[in-house]
């Protein structure tokens, strides 16, 4: 069934997604950019044997790299519950919307 | 022959077996089947197929090895190429899933509504993928030809006719499940040499945990020797270029479309967002690793093989010595071989590491096959990539569009053939280091599909004319970068050719978004289904109203 809902409650979902991607892309290039910037000073500083600006090109970034991409994908599922989005539903139109060629 | 050709071969057709074995189980009966494996591929397996299509030669036989090099400034590539999926992730690949493309170009194609934007793209996309392709038959030739003892000529003809076969008769639910399979492989041969170095060294199993303590002692003997310590940054390039070399991987991840092709696989927007975090987690294990490889091999070096008197050095030398990638000189004539005199090329650090550490012929073999798995998966990728974009984006879209699905499964079957041998011919005496070419290959989707999509998708206001624009003056920025730096000698702020993308990228997004603003905005329409991609699938945008599916 197909019914009409009101647009500021889609933009509400599309902006919490923005928002929370923003996020995401900040801590992701302090990290990396950021850290990359500031190697110099960061290299007196010692961190598992490791020092810190070395850690963190190494494993640091990375790590961070594929927790906010689980955190997005945990959040992105939160998100889709809280705006009532089905994922079965989503499957069906999904295989359906295929544009055809 | 020795005991170590008849294991490697043992190994190495085992895998292989296995693969082709997955390929034929598979093979493909539909072209839905052929192009995007159905679009049923659960998101964990489509993570790890997306692991074995990324992580090519230059990640498994080149990047230790490059680290190994350049120290610190070689940590680019590891933060390059993962922090890409993020961009790809967040950017690009639920909203394109959305979309109900199959292909790259088509996307472009149907978002701007124009066959000249089609067409382009898709000669963007055989550029990039058939640049990408050649180095990694190359790579598979170097390993078969060193594994052997035969021309790296022959290994490469070899590797040719292996990818043509399964690509060709598998399509991509063959491989989906051979990468699969071929992941395994590549991260097992990854890990156990490393783990084993991490126990002979440290005593320790788990290598991230301890090998920062090497690094350290690197740094230590380097002072010893008036080098620079191995961990101090931007000595072997400047600050810009390390910064305008990972951007430039990093854009070039999400742009590159045999990578993308990847998340059409996947059944919604939501399992495109796990498969991109699974895909980062494993291809995270070999990325973690990388760095702790090319530690404990440099220390290996300088305090197992360097101070040992030349008359006496273990076997392996001669082997590595023969193949012209490894030097050993007494160039002080005092009958030892000192550090300095050791002059070892990067792309064979991963593969005489465990020969040097002594770690048996079996892992010997066991990192051999694995970095055949890693230059054949990406290969079988990016032929997909290729075929696609000739078949149903050229063939089947513009030239002939009555075609039966069997007569595109057949043009899609001779394009990876007919592509497969061209790469091989060209691989045969390839125009650079597989590393260059592939770094070439990243700055190119950098500089022409990462501005095109991220503006395709995320303004509705960008047209075909600006989308034009933007490719070809990216394309051609970046083209211009790379062989200005690379045979010119000119450089800004002294960023080389593998930084080129971030010129092109900043070129192209100029020219997209110039020329579309002087020029009328796309149809209603259009606009309409760009702001539809925002939403889930649930949700469609229409005539300013949103409707919801039950």
């Amino acid at each position: 069934m197909v019914r009409k809902i009101d647009k500021s409650k889609a933009d509400a979902y599309f902006r919490e997604k923005n928002t929370y991607m923003i996020i995401y892309f900040i801590i992701w290039a302090l990290v990396s950019y950021g850290v990359v910037l500031i190697a110099e000073p960061l290299s007196d500083v010692y961190f598992n044997g490791f020092p810190f600006h070395y850690y963190m090109g190494a494993q640091g970034a990375l790590a961070v790299f594929i927790i906010l991409l689980f955190v997005n994908a945990i959040v992105g599922d939160k998100i889709d519950k809280k705006y009532g989005i089905d994922e079965k539903r989503n499957e069906e139109i999904g295989k359906t919307s295929v544009s055809e060629h | 022959m020795d005991s170590q050709f008849i294991v490697s071969l043992a190994i190495i057709l085992a895998t292989f077996a296995l693969y082709i074995f997955i390929a034929v189980y598979n093979k493909a009966k539909e072209t839905s089947d052929f192009y995007v494996a159905g679009r049923g591929v659960p998101p964990i397996w489509n993570g790890m197929a997306i692991g074995a299509d990324w992580m090519s030669a230059a990640s498994f036989i080149g990047m230790a090895g490059t680290i190994m090099m350049l120290g610190y400034d070689g940590l680019a590539y590891i933060m390059g190429w993962t922090g890409g999926y993020l961009l790809l992730t967040f950017l690009l690949a639920p909203q394109l899933r959305k979309s109900g493309c199959y292909t790259v170009p088509e996307f472009i194609g149907d978002r701007f509504k124009s066959n000249t934007a089609l067409i382009i793209a898709a000669i963007c996309t055989m550029i990039i993928s058939f640049t990408y392709s050649i180095g990694q038959l190359s790579g598979s030739g170097v390993v078969i030809g060193r594994l052997f003892e035969i021309d790296a000529k022959l290994g490469t003809m070899i590797g040719v006719v292996l990818i043509a076969i399964y690509a060709a008769f598998g399509g991509m639910k063959g491989i989906t499940w051979t990468q699969v399979a071929q992941y395994l492989v590549l991260i097992i041969a990854y890990l156990v040499p490393v783990i084993f170095m991490s126990l002979q060294i440290t005593g320790n199993p788990l290598p991230w945990l301890t090998y920062g303590n090497i690094v350290s002692e690197l740094g230590e003997l380097d002072k010893q020797l008036g080098l620079s310590e191995y961990f101090a940054p931007f000595e072997k390039g400047t600050k810009w270029q390390f910064l305008a070399l990972m951007f430039t991987l990093m854009a070039g991840t999400a742009g590159l479309p045999h990578v993308i092709a990847r998340f059409y696989t996947v059944s919604t927007m939501k399992a495109a967002r796990w498969s991109g975090a699974w895909a980062l987690l494993f291809i995270g294990l070999l990325y973690f690793s990388a760095p702790a490889y090319a530690a404990f091999s440099r220390f290996i070096l300088m305090t197992q093989v360097a101070g040992s008197k030349i008359a006496e050095l273990p076997a392996w030398t001669k082997t590595w010595v023969d193949t012209g990638l490894l030097q050993v000189a007494d160039t002080s004539g005092d009958g030892i071989l000192q550090w300095n005199e050791l002059i070892i090329a990067n792309d064979i650090v991963v593969m005489a590491t465990p020969e040097i550490a002594n770690l048996g012929i079996f892992v010997i073999g066991l990192v051999a096959a694995g970095a055949m798995a890693a230059a054949l998966s990406t290969a079988g990728g990016l032929l997909i990539a290729i075929s696609s974009a000739f078949a149903h984006d050229i063939y089947y879209r513009i030239l002939k569009p009555t075609a039966t699905d069997k007569q595109r499964l057949t043009v899609g079957r001779i394009t990876i053939v007919v592509a497969t041998l061209l790469a091989g011919i060209v691989a045969l005496n390839p125009p650079g280091a597989i590393t260059q070419i592939v770094a070439w290959a990243f700055a190119l989707a950098t500089g022409t599909f990462f501005p095109a999509l991220v503006l395709g998708v995320w303004w509705k206001r960008s047209n075909s004319k600006g989308l034009i624009a933007g490719l070809l003056v990216g394309l051609a920025v970046t083209l211009a970068y790379i062989f200005a730096a690379k045979y010119g000698g000119f450089t800004i702020l002294g960023i080389i050719d593998t930084g080129a993308g971030v010129f092109g990228a900043a070129a192209a997004f100029a020219a997209n978004i110039i020329v579309s603003l002087a020029t009328k905005p796309p149809s209603q329409e259009i606009q309409d289904a760009v702001i539809n991609l925002r939403y889930p699938e649930q949700m469609t945008y229409k005539n300013g109203e949103v409707f919801m599916e039950d």
